[in-house]
């Protein structure tokens, strides 16, 4: 199904973002928030692995139900997870479309990997404390 | 002991008002600051000494040699990227414009990913604004336009806003009023009087259906816009048109999406043709502690706020071209210097395989998400905890940040001189 991916900050994010290699920064940036009936739509309980497709790639995350989201929309915090699928196109602003990304979402097997592998993924070397 | 009046390093609220407990050398509680403050203030696991990436492995280093190898990645390189600059304080950002001219470099902060399109806007309409301080003692209403402080500013309607005293106001919680313009219901959504759930991507047309109504042309407005009802629309404009003092707060849920700074350019207009019919200010929700701080640095010293290329030797402005997440998703520059951010969480994956194929320079007090992409790190001091200097809050106004421990670790200032003065003597070479 197709759905609107909005990105932006919440509590926990905030709490964890000066600690990115934790487990905690980890959960709170790679969880999609949903309406219940969207979940239901795709057979999903709270905390299922959920594939998520954007323009530039996909990556798993878990859905998590939210009253503060609309049907057909659904809320990332800012982070790695939905960076990984944003695409850097900025229309000439320098701002990417970090609020606006159709992207599209289906259940999945595999668990949400940490930060420090999405970034191996793309090139980087994991620093361990 | 007890530290009192500490500025908080956390976000563009600066609170200057959090008490800390410090015994040895460690932050032991926090009073007066939110979950944010409470945790940046309490710190994490710092790293301990600089490293290098040595082929498939980390090795730690001298400060001297991180030093040296930095100045020597910059001065070799031919366009590079110096990127970041809102965790830290002033007088670094000082440094950093300076280090951008010597080595002809672009010089970004991280507004080109948050309010980047506020400044965009503003240059073009200009910026009825005010501190903090008047809305909390004049403002009777306050909106909140894509932005959700509970999370973002928690402590924003306790000390301006919704919860706070106003010497104006005979009671202030009773006299004034919020409204929430939001795509999502947020808790700041549950405590607002009126709450606009707009259709994503609606702010444009709900901005002008409001100046057409403060225009006097009801008329022109359909049953809904953007999915909110002609009534509602009707009644928020005529509760801003009779407010004595009006204060528009806006987030990055109008500069992140479509239209992104002619959103903001239309809230302006908005606040504009209030203004005709009584006070009414509009400023933006900083986010990042010294954001602000880095837009008036670069723009006292290069005559532009963000995304500054000195590659023709002067000082040329253009974002979308010369901003940070252009650059490196075009794999424009041949290195970088990250400070006080964090892109490799924030920019989107394209900006990141740039970032692993050139020499990366990061100073950062933790291990982040960039530290993947670094060739060399260096540990710095926390601004407002253990090294002092000048922050702008959020509504511009400049506020000086203490000390409130001594440990070994060098301030970005003295990092970045030290990396200037021997880039300086590497050019006279």
């Amino acid at each position: 199904m197709r759905f609107l991916m909005i990105t932006g900050r919440t509590v926990n994010q905030g709490v964890t973002v000066e600690n990115k290699t934790s487990p905690a920064y980890a959960e709170e940036t790679s969880t999609c928030f949903m309406h219940e009936l969207d979940m239901l739509d795709l057979g999903l309980d709270d905390r299922d692995a959920i594939l998520v497709t954007g323009p530039c790639g996909m990556v798993v995350m878990r859905a998590v139900v939210s009253k503060e989201v609309e049907m057909g929309t659904v809320f990332v915090p800012y982070g790695p997870y939905a960076n990984h699928i944003i695409d850097a196109g900025t229309h000439s602003t320098g701002m990417p479309d970090f609020k606006s990304h159709v992207v599209e979402i289906e259940s999945t097997d595999e668990e949400p990997k940490m930060v420090h592998k999405l970034m191996e993924d793309l090139g980087g070397l994991a620093y361990d404390r | 002991m007890i530290v009192k009046d500490v500025v908080c390093p956390f976000c563009g609220c600066l609170c200057d008002d959090i008490e800390v407990e410090v015994e040895g050398n460690r932050v032991i509680s926090v009073g007066n600051a939110c979950e944010l403050g409470t945790t940046k203030l309490v710190g994490e696991e710092r790293m301990k000494k600089p490293i290098l990436r040595d082929g498939g492995e980390w090795r730690e280093i001298t400060y001297d040699e991180a030093v040296q190898r930095s100045a020597d990645i910059l001065t070799s390189a031919e366009r590079p990227l110096l990127y970041g600059w809102s965790g830290t304080h002033g007088e670094a950002q000082c440094v950093g414009v300076h280090m951008a001219e010597l080595v002809r470099g672009v010089i970004d902060n991280t507004s080109s990913v948050c309010h980047g399109p506020s400044i965009l806007a503003i240059q073009e309409v200009g910026h009825p604004g005010c501190t903090l301080g008047v809305v909390k003692n004049r403002a009777d209403l306050v909106i909140y336009w894509g932005s959700n402080p509970i999370d973002a500013h928690p402590r924003h309607l306790s000390r301006y806003t919704y919860y706070a005293d106003g010497f104006f106001l005979e009671n202030a919680f009773r006299d004034r009023k919020i409204i929430v313009v939001d795509i999502r219901k947020t808790e700041t959504a549950n405590v607002a009087d009126e709450f606009l759930q707009i259709e994503p991507g609606g702010d444009y047309a709900v901005l002008s259906a409001l100046r057409a109504l403060v225009r006097g042309k009801p008329e022109t407005i359909p049953k809904t816009v953007a999915g909110i009802t002609r009534e509602q629309l009707i009644r928020v404009a005529d509760l801003c048109k009779e407010a004595k003092f009006g204060a528009v707060f806006f987030g990055l849920g109008l500069t992140m999406t479509q239209g992104k700074y002619k959103n903001i350019r239309n809230a302006i207009e908005l606040v504009s043709e209030l203004n005709r019919h009584t006070k009414f200010t509009i400023s933006a929700m900083r986010g990042h502690y010294n954001v602000y701080g880095s837009n008036e640095v670069n723009t006292w010293m290069t005559g532009y706020p963000y995304g500054i290329d000195y590659s023709r030797g002067i000082a040329f402005y253009n974002p979308g071209e010369t901003t940070a997440v252009d650059i490196l998703a075009r794999k424009e520059c041949d290195a970088a210097l990250i400070i006080g951010s964090d892109p490799a969480a924030h920019f989107p994956r394209r900006c990141l395989e740039h970032l692993a194929d050139i020499p990366v320079i990061q100073l950062d007090p933790y291990p982040n998400a960039t530290t993947a992409f670094c060739n060399i790190q260096i540990p710095v001091a926390v601004t407002g905890i253990d090294a002092e200097g000048t922050a702008y809050r959020m509504d511009g106004v400049p506020i000086r940040t203490r000390k409130i421990l001594t440990t070994d670790y060098p301030s970005d200032e003295e990092i970045l001189s030290r990396m200037y003065a021997l880039m300086q003597e590497e050019q006279e070479r």
